[in-house]
């Protein structure tokens, strides 16, 4: 069952492509888990997230600075070297520098249809914030409609608002699961899920995601290993978690915004539509970008580490992510105080596996030192 | 009771067999392109040493970056695991060890029971470990050894940014032309390599008393630019440095 998941995450632009042809829609390539998808799903476009192949790449050099973000670099690549041809438009809730980079220099250099730029606020915990961004809704949503030439009507967003609360319950439900002594699936399965929730059509997704849930009833992965949590920015390296699962650990929850922080929080219907999106967004657990003045991660990864009695973190960086290293130190602090012991590993487009290999070996073996004695 | 233990390195390959937690034979090889039978011809050199016979073994554990091609052992364990159980073994007062092989360098921070508290690798790059130090002394066209002892006799700092073995040697070719004394240079290599370690050292959290194992510790440049660098007179270095991985793997639990 999770073989549909992993064909999807495989074959993402197959998909997208079959899609525009079955549906006769538009597809727009998001930058950042802060884009109002349920405004674009409205109106009947497929967003899609655009993210990194994790293959080297010597495309990006002349666009993007050597010290921005690995992360932002394959991004813009992928756009580069043609591979998201079937976009109609792209857009940017901002939320970093970086990422903001990749997006006016795709802008650029690999002109679409529709080009949109959203200021989601940096200052969400400021109570302004709400009323700010339900206006940048508004305008947003006007832009879409003159761009398809059609009106988005209320009981379209209705239905979108329920499809993606649909999908944010099922992957907490999935989730949940994982919170047993006996976790039904592996944390590379969760990541499948997870990120193909953000490329696949969501009253598809939700459909074969009830029906993966189910097939979960009584299976048994843990296999006495040490559960983990992975914190991070962003990571969608399969390969990486895949190598860690091939050890005696099992990746139990995450804290980054390719998994747990895409679809933590529901929308709250509301008759003002938009002002119900807007907190949405505005509320969602926050990325390190966002994060201040008080660091409201801090609380959430503490309840994510006793609600999914985890043993170990590893703390994900990708290199040159300077807002998510600011936090490392504080989540370390909280975690060591907390006795969890963590490790901190920097990410970069590709990651030299055996070289990774050896050092969760030897974070793991500190977990387990009894066995070696 | 019989164990061995083999640390299988990316240039040489060591074996320690201890009797009832005695070392009763040890043996070093080049690791050469064939691990597995290197890792064959260590174990039955140092077998033939104890005069010992395979079958006396009662378990073998491996560790270093080839241990996954020692198919005969009962165990691996990770070098850091390894180095922390070898060095309490032999300085039970350590409780930081620095170990500085051929294309690693680490920094472990250790348990008065040789259990491991924390640690630091080197990343991606080979500018805190063996091998820049033999780049340099290539570049300077001096043997490894004599390269060590040179550093002692400098009489000049020079301030040299060692983050890639590359570039230090460019680094290094410039120096030459400008005709600096070769003992400064050394020393200035070796203060570069020990600026490296040292940082590992601090992000483990420095604490005494602090010995250094794998072949580099035997390279009295290094360990001197080490002492200045981190502030301290003593630094403790068991008398073969190179096989206290090998030791730990032959003292773990298979």
């Amino acid at each position: 069952m999770i073989d549909i998941f992993k064909d999807w995450y495989e074959h993402r632009h197959d998909y997208a492509k079959e899609w525009k042809k079955r549906t006769k829609g538009e597809v727009v390539g998001y930058f950042c888990t802060y884009a109002p998808e349920e405004i674009m799903y409205a109106a009947g476009i497929l967003p899609v997230r655009i993210l990194g192949s994790h293959e080297p790449q010597d495309v990006t050099e002349p666009h993007i600075f050597g010290m921005f973000c690995p992360f932002c670099r394959d991004c813009l690549a992928q756009g580069l070297k043609g591979r998201f041809d079937y976009l109609g438009g792209i857009m940017l809730s901002q939320s970093c520098l970086h990422l903001r980079q990749s997006y006016t220099s795709w802008q650029i250099n690999i002109p679409v249809p529709f080009s949109y730029y959203l200021p989601m606020p940096h200052g969400v915990q400021s109570k302004r914030a709400y009323k700010y961004l339900r206006n940048e809704l508004e305008t947003f949503k006007k832009a879409v409609e003159k761009w398809l030439g059609k009106e988005i009507k209320d009981e379209d967003i209705d239905r979108a608002i329920e499809i993606y609360n649909k999908n944010r319950q099922l992957l907490h439900k999935l989730y949940a699961l994982r919170k047993s002594s006996k976790v039904p699936l592996s944390g590379m399965e969760a990541m499948y899920v997870t990120i193909t929730s953000q490329m696949v059509d969501k009253a598809e997704h939700n459909e074969m995601l009830e029906k993966y849930i189910n097939t979960l009833t009584d299976r048994d992965v843990t296999n006495d290993r040490v559960r983990l949590i992975f914190v991070g920015s962003e990571d969608d390296d399969i390969e990486f978690i895949k190598m860690v699962e091939s050890l005696p650990a099992i990746v139990v929850v995450d804290e980054h915004c390719t998994g747990s922080r895409y679809f933590w929080n529901e929308v709250k219907q509301d008759d003002d539509r938009l002002m119900a999106i807007a907190a949405r967004y505005i509320d969602r657990p926050a990325c390190p970008a966002k994060d201040w003045p008080e660091l409201t991660r801090l609380d959430h990864i503490v309840n994510l580490v006793k609600d999914y009695n985890v043993q170990g973190a590893v703390l994900i960086q990708q290199k040159f992510c300077d807002p998510h290293e600011f936090d490392m130190p504080v989540i370390e602090k909280k975690l060591k105080e907390m006795g969890i012991p963590s490790y901190n590993i920097e990410f970069d487009v590709t990651v030299p596996i055996g070289q990774f290999k050896i050092r969760i070996e030897a974070f793991l073996e500190m977990l387990r030192a009894d066995e070696l004695f | 009771m019989i164990s061995a233990g083999i640390d299988l390195g990316a240039k040489t390959t060591k074996v320690v067999i201890l009797a009832d937690n005695k070392i009763v034979s040890q043996c070093l090889e080049l690791t050469g392109i064939d691990q597995a039978q290197t890792a064959e011809k260590a174990l039955s050199n140092a077998l033939e040493k104890a005069n010992l016979s395979r079958d006396a073994v009662n378990f073998i554990v491996a560790t270093g970056v080839g241990r996954n091609a020692v198919s005969f052992a009962n165990k691996e364990i990770s070098d850091v695991a390894a180095d922390a159980r070898g060095i309490i073994y032999l300085l039970p007062d350590a409780r930081t060890v620095i170990d500085i092989g051929a294309e690693e360098g680490r920094a472990i921070k250790c348990f008065a029971d040789g259990r491991v508290q924390d640690f630091a690798i080197n990343e991606k790059c080979a500018a805190g470990a063996g091998t820049f130090v033999e780049t340099m002394a290539r570049a300077l066209e001096v043997d490894v050894e004599e390269f060590g002892k040179m550093s002692l006799r400098s009489t000049n700092t020079i301030a040299m940014n060692a983050q890639c073995t590359v570039f230090a040697e460019s680094e290094v070719v410039s120096l030459v032309h400008a005709k600096t004394a070769k003992e400064d240079i050394s020393k200035a290599i070796h203060d570069a390599i020990a600026s490296r370690i040292i940082s590992m050292v601090r992000r483990v959290g420095v604490e005494e008393k602090i010995a250094v194992i794998g072949g580099v510790a035997k390279n009295p440049g290094f360990i001197d630019s080490l002492k200045r660098g981190l502030e301290i007179n003593e630094i403790l270095i068991p008398d073969e440095p190179e096989f206290t991985g090998a030791l730990g793997a032959a003292l773990t639990k298979a």
